[in-house]
């Protein structure tokens, strides 16, 4: 299957920085796949989602070098309807994104602007709302309403667009642990429905990990680290020298592995409650040994 | 350990009619580092803005140094007992300079110019703010930075209390040990009390060595961190789940793993102790 990104050696360099934000990415993102990014701040995880959804170089001053295609078409000679129309992003403050007085003019907004006929808008708005958990906020502002509904709701915005590829920046940092719950409820829904390339930019690597196909790591404005989800995180020091902490079931069940109370060949736990069953198995040997 | 704050039987109504806070009883005391935890809505917030007097009692009082915090013009004296460090630095900020926006607080309290000096010079240094941005204005500085500028600021008022608004809200790892490593420093070196609001519970159980969770208004838990993430029926109520390596040991008590573990060394002294026995 064909890939659904392909970044080709990209650099690029926001106009009067000193740095190249990007180094030379060389990428593959494959089509349905999700890929949870992590890296520091600062090191090019923000620049790497803003290439794949067209706002660099479109709507950013700089220099840029190699390319990304998306879908076979090079991003730098797409126009807006094209690049709307493949990749919808979300950002981690929701409100910069809003312009109407209700929710549901917030959903129709990019529909109507796409020339969709009224019944399809209906009910591109009724499956995005039902997915979101939003169906009943649909009359209000979206203003008057909690940090987590908002988010939700700009999740709502790019869905009732359905791109092919959404890119999610740091979604649930500026929300309580009950939205971030919400957050990542609609993740794993998309993910199961299987429909989208997913891009999730998150340092919550403990509700992250056991949704992602694949983790990126960017460090330095590199990909330092491009891995299915279970060998990323079988090094935890090394990931950790570059400020990136393993879930806590996943880095105890590695130390596990490493001092022999489990053999090599278990499968790696992203989650607590397959941390807890390798260490129920860890002390099952122990106590039969 | 001297007494700094006392809250007594605090009700708080916002002026719309929204209950806030009910039947809430607290003291600190020097040099402790304390979390404040439980879902938005529960009064985290309310609470601390009561402790510094920007809110006064419903009913019930709260004694800041044996000041009640219901007098009338005693502002000026509460700013130099209890801080108050916003989530959002910019929220705070809004001098033309660093300089002066760390002055601020010792100008209004009436400091003479040499002590305002003396004070914004110290605050700085303490907060690691150096003086080749004193006359840089504060949107151009980097967010932790920025949250430095806010935090030395009310350091150069000298309260013994500093209360700070989710210190590691958008920050990355490293960045989160960087505030917090400071905020520690701070109780450590200079002996202030540091109360941190905070949602991130891998913070809390490496920093505070006390936690008090709120529910729905009402203090639900409030004892050493440890204890209080052995018990997570109750941190259920208010959506809170201790770290997932406590909850690890949680599940597997009945195998030998302890039930309050707050970090994954912890655990792995905890497995090899198990194992020798």
């Amino acid at each position: 299957m064909d890939p659904a990104i392909v970044f080709r050696d990209l650099q690029w360099r926001y106009e009067h920085r000193k740095n190249f934000a990007l180094k030379g990415i060389n990428l593959e993102i494959g089509k349905n796949d999700f890929i949870g990014v992590v890296g520091p701040n600062e090191h090019g995880k923000t620049t790497l989602v803003s290439a794949i959804s067209g706002l660099i170089p479109h709507s950013y001053n700089g220099i840029y070098k190699g390319s990304i295609e998306v879908f076979g078409k090079k991003v730098f000679d797409s126009d807006a309807l094209e690049l709307a129309t493949n990749v919808g992003i979300v950002f981690s403050d929701p409100e910069s994104q809003f312009t109407a007085m209700t929710v549901e003019e917030e959903l129709a907004f990019g529909l109507e602007n796409m020339g969709f006929e009224l019944a399809k808008i209906r009910e591109r708005i009724e499956w995005a709302a039902e997915i979101t958990l939003i169906q009943d906020l649909l009359d209000k502002s979206p203003y008057d309403i909690s940090g987590g509904q908002k988010q939700r709701v700009a999740i709502a915005c790019v869905l009732a667009m359905d791109p092919p590829i959404i890119i999610m920046d740091e979604p649930t940092s500026m929300i309580d642990p009950l939205g971030k719950n919400l957050i990542f409820e609609i993740l794993r829904r998309l993910k199961e429905a299987s429909e989208h390339t997913l891009i999730v930019v998150e340092h919550n690597v403990e509700q992250l990990a056991p949704l992602a196909d694949k983790m990126l790591l960017m460090y330095e404005g590199l990909v330092d680290r491009y891995l299915p989800t279970k060998e990323f995180f079988a090094d935890p020091s090394y990931l950790q020298a570059r400020g990136v902490l393993a879930p806590e079931s996943t880095e105890f069940v590695q130390w596990l592995i490493a001092e022999k109370a489990l053999p090599a060949s278990i499968d790696l736990p992203l989650d607590l409650a397959g941390g807890i069953e390798a260490t129920h198995q860890a002390l099952q040997r122990r106590s039969s040994s | 350990m001297t007494k700094l704050i006392t809250v007594e039987a605090l009700d708080f109504v916002y002026p719309d009619g929204t209950p806030a806070l009910f039947d809430i009883n607290l003291e600190n005391e020097t040099e402790e580092f304390i979390a404040f935890i439980g879902q938005n809505g529960s009064g985290k917030t309310t609470l601390s803005k009561c402790m510094n007097g920007l809110l006064k009692p419903t009913k019930g009082r709260i004694i800041v140094d044996d000041l009640d915090t219901r007098q009338r013009g005693i502002i000026k004296q509460l700013v130099t007992k209890v801080g108050y460090v916003f989530q959002n630095p910019d929220h705070q900020l809004f001098n033309r300079s660093v300089w002066a926006e760390i002055a601020y607080g010792p100008n209004n309290i009436g400091l003479s110019q040499s002590e305002v000096k003396e004070r914004v010079i110290e605050a700085a240094q303490v907060a690691g703010v150096h003086d080749d941005v004193f006359d840089t204005h504060p949107y151009f500085l980097d967010k932790g930075l920025r949250q430095r500028v806010a935090i030395a600021s009310i350091l150069a008022l000298r309260p013994k209390t500093i209360i700070v608004d989710e210190p590691t809200t958008g920050q990355d790892v490293r960045q989160s040990i960087e505030v917090m490593n400071f905020l520690k420093r701070l109780r450590d070196e200079e002996g202030h009390t540091i109360i941190i609001i905070t949602h991130e519970m891998r913070i809390v159980a490496d920093y505070a060595e006390r936690t008090v969770v709120l529910g729905q208004g009402r203090k639900l838990l409030d004892g050493p961190t440890r204890e209080v993430f052995s018990q997570p029926e109750i941190l259920k109520q208010t959506f809170v789940e201790p770290p997932q390596i406590t909850q690890l040991g949680q599940a597997l008590v009945e195998e030998g793993l302890p039930h309050d573990a707050l970090s994954v060394e912890e655990m792995k002294a905890a497995f090899k102790k198990n194992s020798a026995e």
